[in-house]
């Protein structure tokens, strides 16, 4: 092995383990939002105020900068480099609003938090104001408030991969026995944001595993619909995939309303999606009949009042349907 | 909508050496994300808002046309292992969408046309392509 083919193997090694490493953070910083790390409650002051006000105010609460704000409406901000400046230059008992930064970078609440560390590391801010979907003030984002929540959801994800690691010589069975699997995944009624994780999780596993592409298709499209008819028609519930014995199973329970007329779900074209769900590109109807068209074996029983569940299982041997 | 390109008699596909950059040229269209080594090839094209009719589709390395500016849009696309997803009429994108399809390694082109007219574009490009007849 030539010197140049060693470099090349150990590149690759370092590059794998440092994805590795990040891809935890990864995650984390793209599910979290602004929102989830903004703080809200707001120290603002109004357009009249002073910049001695504002160095008052900052003092008080140990802050660095103060939006002036009016109704929910954000005019700009005053820093603490504003106050220095002021101090040095004599002015400070002049109003805020002629000296405050107008050109303000914000950031939007429903934005992931990846963007928010875009934008400490693009621009040399301290804060970032976050403003609502309707362009209201809604908190202020600062460092230290993202290093606080992703410190405390990192120690709930070591520990749960800490579990994990405790648990996982049970999760495979001997050498060379068949893979076993099982997965659970939480989905909650008019989720849309995170509706289909499940499935896209699933579809991850299949390929890692080096199951064939087209039965992780199916699967992974079963697990979809399923997951997607949770989040639409149900109360909210769970979403479990296993694999055991050669065969994974996709099985969706919800908590409720249940299904008045089964017969008549199962049939192509049929559903109760409002206009609203439908503009989301969902509630043709097609859910589970696509189900059953991919599945091996399915089942569904429902109880109204109680809820339903769907079951869609496949048979990994290569055999296809 | 469905659209089906330059089929041969035995239902396999002609198209071929068309990557989500040529696309993105023939569209007039921007690529907001894609992986540097991502150079499958365009296999089939889906035209649809419904995401359904895109999960009825089985075939590998879709192109997904869309005017579904959401993040179910990309979601779709990785449970049918599409090579790609374009939405159209300039839509403005959930800033969620451009995140989900990097997680997902789905590469993401926004581009001026309405879907119908992307269908003819690639349509005429991949017969082109394909040395065979427009029909």
């Amino acid at each position: 092995m030539d010197s140049q083919s060693v470099n090349a193997v150990g590149s690759t090694v370092r590059k794998t383990e440092a994805e590795g490493d990040a891809l935890v953070v990864m995650e984390l910083i793209q599910r979290l939002k602004v929102r989830d790390v903004m703080t809200r409650n707001l120290v603002t002051l109004s357009r009249s105020a002073t910049l001695r006000e504002a160095q008052l105010l900052m003092r008080e609460n140990h802050i660095s900068g103060i939006p002036i704000a009016e109704n929910g409406r954000l005019y700009g901000i005053v820093s603490i480099d504003d106050i220095i400046q002021a101090l040095d230059g004599g002015y400070i008992s002049e109003k805020c609003v002629s000296r405050m930064s107008t050109h303000l970078i914000v950031l939007e609440e429903d934005m992931p938090v990846s963007f928010a560390l875009g934008f400490f590391e693009n621009y040399k801010y301290g804060r970032f104001p976050v403003l609502s979907k309707d362009r209201a003030l809604v908190g202020i984002v600062s460092q230290r408030d993202i290093s606080r929540v992703m410190l405390y959801e990192l120690t709930q994800e070591i520990n749960r991969l800490e579990r994990q690691h405790t648990r996982a010589p049970e999760d495979r069975v001997g050498e060379g026995a068949q893979l076993y699997m099982l997965r659970e995944f939480p989905v909650v009624k008019y989720d849309f944001e995170n509706a289909g994780k499940a499935a896209n999780e699933i579809k991850r596993l299949l390929r890692e595993q080096g199951v064939a592409a087209r039965l992780t298709r199916r699967i992974a499209v079963a697990a979809y619909e399923l997951e997607i008819n949770i989040c639409v028609h149900s109360n909210g519930g769970t979403l479990s995939f296993v694999i055991s014995n050669g065969v994974a199973e996709v099985v969706a329970r919800d908590t409720g309303p249940g299904i008045e007329n089964v017969e008549w779900a199962c049939r192509d074209g049929t559903s109760t999606a409002n206009e609203w769900i439908r503009s989301l590109g969902f509630g043709a109807g097609m859910g589970l009949a696509n189900t059953k068209r991919v599945a091996d074996k399915f089942d569904i029983s429902s109880t109204l009042g109680k809820g339903t569940t769907v079951y869609a299982a496949f048979r990994l041997d290569g055999a296809e349907k | 909508m469905f659209y089906r390109h330059c089929e041969d008699s035995d239902g396999r596909l002609m198209g071929g050496e068309m990557t989500v950059d040529k696309v993105a040229e023939i569209l007039d269209g921007k690529v907001l994300y894609k992986d540097k080594e991502d150079e499958r090839h365009v296999g089939k094209v889906v035209a649809s808002d419904l995401m359904s009719d895109v999960l009825l589709v089985d075939a590998d390395d879709i192109l997904l046309l869309t005017s579904l500016a959401s993040d179910q849009s990309i979601r779709t696309a990785q449970i049918v292992g599409a090579m790609g997803v374009v939405v159209h009429n300039n839509k403005p994108l959930p800033a969620s969408m451009l995140s989900v399809a990097q997680t997902l390694g789905i590469p993401l082109v926004t581009c001026p046309y309405a879907k119908y007219e992307s269908c003819v574009r690639l349509y005429k490009a991949l017969c082109a392509e394909s040395g065979s007849e427009e029909q």
